[in-house]
């Protein structure tokens, strides 16, 4: 039947709320897992919380969503974006105990992770091993070495006194009232997503993506900026591993690993925001807002913090399943 | 060694056989009858139904109508299991063999007879079948740890050939078996299915090639446009008037031929050599110029293209594009060199369906619309809109995903990807295969203009009336080698076909240019 067919076109028939529900599908979960904690507890709405959640959950995930959305756009996933925060950590925190400028030191962690993407770079596009396995090789690699690295895997601590002050202000500071991080993380998601969809970079990129053998056939260089993907995923990773460390003055080998299967999740809700489906930035975002609340939100609630897990990936089921009927529904 | 009563004369018959796929009719209302202990030619133009009825009759296919008749038996319906029970066997060169496997394994894969009452494998019994088929048929031992990878072409098909033979088949068919064999190899394979013939196996032979199935064919039937046209005698029968049953007359005038002065050369290819693809093939085409090029499945065309395009290496010889030399090394250098290339695969390497018509067209030249870094999507929305009007792309709208549009839209979008990359030598690879007959003809004056213009234009394409309607000159490959050059206007299907099929070949090998 065709929608003309219809003589009472009223705009807010159950069938559209459904279908705006199943397009939506991330807003309203939002909006759902918002509204429950809400209730569900005293101390979630309040402003001390609110705040919490964006600078404690949100804003480290949300730098390791952006480097590993940068990877699903090109077609693959970065497994490595753990050891690129980790390998930033240990570069960072190594340097400042050696006594380096902080600047040095920043510069020092960013090279350590976009060489970590370089790593997997020259697997991916030199070796032309999946980006799946060469990234997962480098989880392996950058495991065991830092595990060599300190002795089995202690702890490298700054000393409580005597840190330069702006090594603290990346993980404490505020700018006008705001969170440094927050500040970092907002300027990224402007300067990411300008990138990948305002630029002939992020063009070519989502051609990759989308169809590698056209982007081939049209004469794009596709090995090379598959490459370069992978070190912008390493880079990016490591901002995180910086504000990390400067959050808690604190190198715990392999800490990063715990922010790749939620970055993998928050980019793949942040896809059914697109009507192709395509990874984007403000649906990674998205995402890796839901998965925070969802965390702090089970916290507050005094549920284990093993049911965090069970929560997550509920989510991700409904607001993946939801998109997949969108499209049935769509005939796609 | 068929187990088979010889009471009927036919050992298949198939026949009034329609096949419909959504509202295209690969078949309509084929019949073929093969007589037993004969070999039985089946030849037809790409598309004109030969995999459709051979996919039926190994059971992949249900036919809409018709009827099916095995051994005087007649059947409702196959079963690829079923096809197996009653002894027929398909030799295809693709088909069948998993590379890891060691060559005893393949052949005795599925098939394992046991050692009466227990459930251990009769090793030494199989084994020991297969080097008595092996010894008989070939002359040949065949190691039986050897793994399938390390074989080559023919050695492979032998392995096919005895596997099949093991279950004492009634029927064996081949499907295109010489399109990846080398003469020697090809002469054996001949000689082996006389042998075969002699056993008492009925043999059905698919093949674009007349000379083969002259040398090797009892009868043979003609299939076109999805009917059996003709059944003869391949050996009575002139080629040509082979040739001339395979292709079809109905073609109304829709070749706008444009008359254009020809330019300056814009590629010259010299002594191009790809080892077992092409030898020693040059070509040139020039400013406002259409080539056409042809030849069968193994011919090389299709390999040439590659290296055109910068797709493929080529061993030897020397490329020109616009009076600047060196081959191109990828398909970027290509694009730089202002190369296009429309490919036959549309939705695998021509369009990506999940990208936007606008995102498709600007693909190839990003670059005109990007300062310093970010697109300028103005010029790039304005430079599509033109480009869908000029190609008149039936499309809801700039941004609306290519999946959503017919395949003779998509092909336009692949098309004006060009046209915005400004290109000025086109290759095109089946440019109107699966397009509705208006898209043709608006892609046909396309090209035209293009040629207009001053674009160089190479067409591949096995439509035959097609190619002479549009193109100035056509040049036809076979078996690696440019064996004849056509003026469009004195050409006729009939005579390039059989240039294409090698049916001008007195005897099969003595070719007239080097290989």
């Amino acid at each position: 039947m065709s929608v003309f067919a219809n003589p009472d076109r009223r705009l807010f028939t159950p069938q559209f709320i459904g279908q705006v529900l199943l397009r939506y599908a991330v807003i309203a979960a939002l909006a759902g897992v918002f509204a429950f904690f809400s209730f569900a507890t005293t101390t979630f709405l309040t402003s001390a919380n609110l705040t919490s959640i964006l600078v404690n959950n949100f804003t480290l995930l949300a730098i390791v969503a952006v480097a590993m959305t940068f990877a699903v756009s090109a077609g693959g996933i970065d497994l490595s974006v753990g050891t690129s925060v980790d390998f930033a950590s240990f570069a960072f925190v190594s340097l400042v105990l050696a006594g380096y400028p902080v600047g040095l030191a920043i510069l020092a962690a960013l090279v350590s992770g976009a060489l970590v993407g370089l790593f997997n770079a020259l697997l991916i596009s030199g070796v032309g091993i999946t980006p799946f396995l060469a990234t997962l090789g480098t989880l392996f690699i950058g495991r065991s070495s830092q595990q060599l690295l300190t002795n089995g895997g202690n702890p490298v601590y700054l000393p409580q006194t005597g840190i330069s002050p702006l090594f603290l202000f990346i993980g404490h500071g505020h700018i006008l009232g705001i969170p440094v991080p927050l500040i970092i993380v907002g300027l990224l998601i402007v300067i990411t997503s300008i990138v990948l969809l305002r630029t002939r970079f992020g063009r070519a990129i989502l051609a990759i993506g989308v169809q590698q053998s056209v982007a081939r056939y049209s004469g794009l260089r596709v090995p090379g900026h598959i490459g370069l993907v992978y070190v912008i995923s390493g880079f990016i990773a490591a901002i995180a591993g910086i504000i990390l460390t400067s959050t808690v003055s604190v190198y715990i080998p392999n800490s990063g690993g715990a922010f790749m299967l939620n970055a993998i999740g928050a980019t793949f809700i942040g896809t059914t925001l697109s009507r192709e489906g395509r990874p984007n930035i403000p649906g990674t975002m998205l995402g890796v807002l839901l998965l925070s609340i969802v965390a702090n939100g089970l916290l507050l609630t005094g549920l284990s913090f093993y049911w965090q897990q069970v929560g997550t990936g509920l989510l991700i089921f409904i607001v993946l399943a939801a998109s997949f009927l969108n499209r049935r529904g769509r005939g796609d | 060694m068929s187990p088979v009563a010889d009471n009927g004369k036919y050992a298949l018959r198939l026949r009034g056989l329609v096949k419909r796929f959504g509202g295209v009719e690969a078949l309509s209302g084929a019949t073929l009858e093969v007589e037993r202990g004969t070999v039985h030619g089946l030849i037809g133009q790409n598309g004109a139904g030969k995999s459709t009825l051979i996919k039926i009759l190994a059971g992949l296919y249900q036919p809409d109508e018709g009827s099916i008749e095995i051994n005087d038996i007649s059947h409702r319906r196959l079963s690829a299991h079923e096809v197996e029970k009653l002894g027929i066997h398909f030799i295809h060169q693709d088909r069948l063999l998993v590379p890891s496997f060691t060559v005893g394994e393949s052949l005795f894969l599925g098939r394992e007879p046991r050692l009466a009452g227990l459930p251990f494998l009769d090793r030494r019994t199989i084994r020991k079948r297969a080097e008595e088929i092996l010894d008989k048929y070939f002359k040949l031992k065949l190691p039986a740890n050897v793994l399938i990878s390390e074989l080559t072409a023919a050695q492979k098909q032998i392995v096919q050939i005895t596997r099949a033979l093991l279950d004492k088949p009634s029927i064996l068919v081949f499907d295109e078996p010489t399109a990846a064999l080398v003469r020697r190899e090809a002469d054996i394979l001949f000689d082996l299915i006389r042998r075969l013939r002699a056993d008492g196996i009925t043999i059905i032979y698919i093949s674009h090639y007349l000379n083969e199935i002259e040398a090797l064919c009892d009868r043979a039937t003609i299939l076109r446009n999805g009917k059996d046209v003709a059944t003869i005698d391949p050996r009575a029968t002139p080629a040509s008037k082979i040739a001339s049953l395979m292709v079809a007359r109905d073609i109304e005038e829709m070749f706008p031929k444009i008359s254009v002065t020809i330019g300056e050369p814009v590629l010259t290819a010299k002594a191009l050599s790809k080892a077992g693809k092409f030898q020693n093939v040059s070509l040139d085409i020039r400013q406002g110029e259409i080539v056409g090029l042809t030849g069968l499945l193994g011919s090389g065309a299709k390999d040439l293209v590659r290296v055109l395009f910068g797709l493929e290496a080529a061993d030897t010889g020397e490329i020109t594009i616009e009076g600047e030399k060196g081959r191109p090394r990828s398909p970027v250098a290509a694009v730089a060199k202002r190369l296009a290339l429309v490919p036959e695969d549309r939705r695998g390497d021509g369009v990506a369906l999940g990208l936007s018509v606008a995102e498709n067209i600007t693909l190839a030249s990003l670059k005109r619309f990007t300062g310093f870094g970010f697109l300028k999507r103005d010029e790039e929305h304005t430079e599509v809109d033109r480009l869908i009007e000029q190609l008149a792309i039936k499309t809801n709208g700039r941004f609306a995903p290519a999946r959503t549009l017919s395949g003779g839209n998509q092909q336009k979008v692949a098309l004006a990807k060009w046209l915005s990359r400004k290109s000025t030598l086109y290759i095109l690879d089946e440019p109107t295969v699966g397009v509705d007959i208006g898209s043709k003809v608006e892609i046909y004056n396309l090209i035209g203009k293009l040629a207009e213009r001053g674009a160089g234009i190479l067409i591949l394409s096995s439509d035959l009336p097609e190619l002479i309607g549009i193109t100035d000159r056509i040049l036809v490959l076979y078996r690696g080698a440019v064996v004849r050059e056509f003026q469009s206007s004195e050409a006729t299907p009939d005579e390039v076909l059989a240039e294409a099929t090698g049916a001008l070949i007195q005897h099969y090998g003595e070719q007239r240019h080097v290989s």
